[in-house]
């Protein structure tokens, strides 16, 4: 999977390349400002271009402006924002207007290496993924009373894997259960919730995702 | 000397009076005694202003309007020297009345259109007499001239018909053109004045319309060749009944200035009760004035100020405003700006000002108190907004930096663990999990640490964004309800911090199911509330965080309203002006 890493920390930029490149990415440019960034996508058609969303000369937006532009112009081209910190508002908004090829964690979700590695493969296949932080506020919020407190401890946690964009695959993974298992869960998470079944894991994010804000 | 002058003015009344009598043959003497009465109302008016106001020249004007109108009459006189004097010079008496109603309420004619018109108006009264004497050659009587022709000494031309000729067009040019002009210029100094001059001048006005009106009508009945004697006779009255209201009326406008005087007693205990900011009220209406403005020194910073300690700028002392300059030991103490009217009373400012000096000196600490706090207030809200911009530059050096090395440092960590593999001794195993996780939590805890200094998406997002990021990381349910207009930066943290401080406390002590967060632009005032539905009894005593809160919005001249019964929840409002 080819990869581009815009990020304005040398080195920040060069860890994220050494421990992408041990994971069988190959990073194909390395960016230090949104223009760097803009320039690499157009010339090496990247399958993530993962983008540090503060980023000079102001330091506030400049990387989430161009990742906006990157997706509007190459909708093939996924991306993957690193933050160093979500504001889940934010967050789903973005990723409602467009959950295929979209990624949005906070910054040092690159130390779980091999979530981080699960959440590019995602990006680059399609997918999507939300960081946990965004997901546990949302569920925070919903916690009070209501549909959430009928969920088993562990069928909470596949709902919040599911929010966060992971497959029935990825959750198998993730939690060492076996796909039937995940797939009882999943079923019954649907079922207690009142939510139809999508038909594929873009809309099943997006469904979760509506349910938790709602 | 005063004596001297009414005597002589009574004197020269009973000498025109007679020679009127004598050489005119008027049907009444009451007609000759009604001109001489006219002017005595000139003398007896003119001394009244002159020993109740020394300094002014209206009195001495007024006084020499009376010689000169009495003189006028000596002109019927039918001894040849009398008569050329008095017919040349006669005339004087209406162009000095004309200039002492332009000169009025100080004595002096200063504007440069009235000034020239005063002078073309003695011109024109000396030479056409001049002119006529010149052309009469004593055959037949002059017009108005009764008891037949006069013998002068100018008589060098043979004119016949020219001295009539010239008499009609003096009475059209001086009775007629100059006297619309002098109409003009009254309604023009009227409209110029200032409302305090405006009212001592109303009756003065009314008798100079009267008079220069009677002036026009003369001058038009001029060219009727035998004006019915009803006319003629009303003429004459009017002329008269003018010409005693005009000093009357000139005395009363001086004295009502002189008795504005009289109510500086009653200034000095109305100032003593009188607080600040009402001294100003009181002297204006004491003077008379109510354009009045007062402005106080303020030693310290060398400049004029408001009795609310803001400053001032003094207009130019001009014919637009005046400004008297108080003084206290040598140092200003105030200044009043006031109407120039009122430079022609000096003795009237200065009791009214010797009246209000120890006020002034009250309000002028006051004013310097007040300036200071002034300067506190400001002070304290640059304070704040540096104290925010600090901490805005804090958190993103945190972020940009510290927490960047530190995910670096983690990251290395991460990959020297893997690259180990298996094969690697398990200590060094450990040692490389051990810092990668430590540092992993010291990530998260900077950001926390960040986030609490000042939350980049106040910032980033503004004041809307920031305030649902705050209700969704609160634990409990909060309703938003939030405007998405942008506020300057200190007014949006100070809001922002009133609502995290708030919800902070929801959380901590208020043992509560919801809360309710809002913010609303009102009367150019930011207000942001958190209520909610738990135990109550807060007090901004209990911590020092709703303490610090409130340090806050004061600074920024806002404040903080907390109402919490115990068992009814609590609400923290928060008013911040946004001056829009």
């Amino acid at each position: 999977m080819r990869l581009v890493i815009a990020e304005d920390s040398v080195l920040m930029r060069e860890g994220l390349a050494r421990v992408l490149t041990e994971g069988g990415f190959e990073v194909v440019a390395q960016a230090g400002n949104a223009e760097e960034l803009q320039e690499a996508v157009r010339r090496w058609k990247p399958d993530v271009a993962i983008v540090d969303v503060r980023m000079p000369p102001t330091q506030t937006s400049e990387g989430a402006q161009a990742a906006q532009e990157i997706r509007s112009e190459h909708p093939e081209v996924g991306v993957l924002l690193l933050s160093q910190v979500i504001e889940a508002t934010h967050a789903v908004a973005l990723v409602s207007e467009r959950p295929e090829g979209f990624g949005y964690l906070l910054k040092d979700r690159v130390l779980e290496i091999d979530d981080f590695y699960d959440a590019v493969r995602r990006v680059g296949e399609g997918g999507t993924a939300i960081d946990a932080e965004v997901i546990a506020q949302l569920v925070r919020r919903r916690d009070s009373e209501g549909p959430l407190d009928e969920l088993t401890p562990r069928e909470r946690d596949v709902l919040e894997l599911m929010a966060e964009g992971l497959s029935n695959g990825g959750i198998c993974r993730r939690l060492f259960l076996s796909p039937k298992t995940i797939e009882t869960h999943v079923n019954n998470i649907f079922l207690k919730l009142r939510l139809a079944q999508a038909p594929d894991d873009h809309r099943r994010v997006l469904a979760v995702l509506a349910f938790l804000r709602s | 000397m005063r004596v001297g002058i009414l005597a002589g003015g009574l004197a020269l009344g009973i000498v025109a009076y007679r020679t009127q009598v004598d050489n005119v043959l008027v049907e009444t003497n009451a007609r000759a005694l009604a001109q001489v009465v006219s002017g005595w109302a000139f003398l007896v008016a003119g001394l009244v202003a002159w020993s109740r106001r020394p300094s002014n020249r209206m009195g001495p004007l007024m006084v020499a309007c009376c010689f000169a109108l009495l003189a006028r009459q000596l002109r019927y006189a039918h001894d040849e020297a009398t008569f050329t004097t008095f017919f040349v010079f006669g005339e004087i008496g209406y162009a000095l009345v004309a200039q002492t109603v332009l000169a009025y309420p100080s004595g002096i004619v200063r504007d440069r259109l009235e000034v020239l018109f005063v002078r073309v108006s003695y011109t024109v009264v000396i030479a056409f007499p001049v002119a006529i004497l010149l052309f009469y050659d004593g055959t037949r009587p002059l017009r108005n001239f009764y008891a037949g022709p006069r013998k002068d000494y100018l008589g060098v031309f043979n004119g016949g018909q020219v001295a009539l000729t010239l008499q009609d067009v003096y009475a059209v040019t001086a009775y007629g053109v100059l006297a619309s002009i002098f109409i003009v210029l009254i309604v023009r100094k009227l409209a110029r004045a200032a409302p305090r001059s405006r009212r001592i001048m109303a009756p003065l006005i009314l008798a100079a319309v009267l008079a220069a009106m009677r002036a026009v009508f003369d001058s038009v009945l001029t060219f009727s060749s035998r004006p019915p004697a009803i006319v003629a006779d009303n003429l004459f009255w009017w002329q008269i009944a003018a010409l005693t209201a005009l000093p009357i009326a000139l005395l009363i406008g001086l004295l009502r200035a002189r008795l504005a005087q009289g109510s500086v007693g009653d200034l000095v205990v109305r100032l003593e009760r009188a607080p600040a900011n009402e001294i100003r009220d009181e002297l204006a209406e004491a003077l008379g004035d109510p354009t009045l403005d007062v402005a106080l020194w303020l030693p310290d910073r060398r400049e004029f100020v408001d009795e609310k300690g803001r400053p001032v700028a003094l207009p130019e002392d001009g014919p637009e405003r005046a400004v008297t300059k108080l003084e206290h030991e040598g140092e200003p103490l105030a200044a009043l700006v006031h109407d120039p009217g009122l430079r022609e009373e000096p003795e009237v400012l200065a009791g009214a000002t010797a009246a209000a000096r120890l006020a002034l000196e009250n309000a002028r600490l006051q004013a310097e108190l007040l300036a200071q706090l002034a300067k506190v207030k400001e002070s304290r809200s640059r304070l704040v907004a540096a104290a925010d911009e600090e901490r805005r530059r804090i958190e993103r050096n945190l972020h940009d930096g510290l927490q960047q090395r530190l995910v670096a440092i983690a990251l290395d960590a991460r990959s020297a663990q893997r690259r180990l593999g298996r094969d690697a001794d398990p200590e060094v195993a450990r040692v490389l999990d051990g810092l990668a996780d430590e540092t992993q939590i010291a990530v998260r805890e900077l950001r926390e640490l960040a986030h609490g200094i000042h939350p980049a998406i106040l910032t980033e997002g503004g004041l809307a964004a920031a305030l649902a990021s705050l209700a969704s990381r609160a634990p409990v349910p909060v309703r938003l309800h939030t405007i998405n207009e942008r506020f300057a930066a200190e007014i949006e943290a100070a809001a922002y911090f009133v609502a995290a401080e708030a919800l902070t406390n929801v959380a901590k002590h208020a043992q509560a199911n919801g809360a309710t967060l809002s913010a609303r632009h009102e009367n150019s005032t930011l207000m942001v509330e958190v209520g909610d539905d738990g135990v109550g009894g807060a007090s901004p005593d209990r911590g020092s965080g709703l303490r610090g809160l409130i340090d806050r919005v004061e600074a920024h001249g806002g404040r903080v309203r907390i109402e919490s019964e115990p068992g009814e929840g609590t609400r923290v409002i928060g008013e911040i002006p946004c001056g829009s």
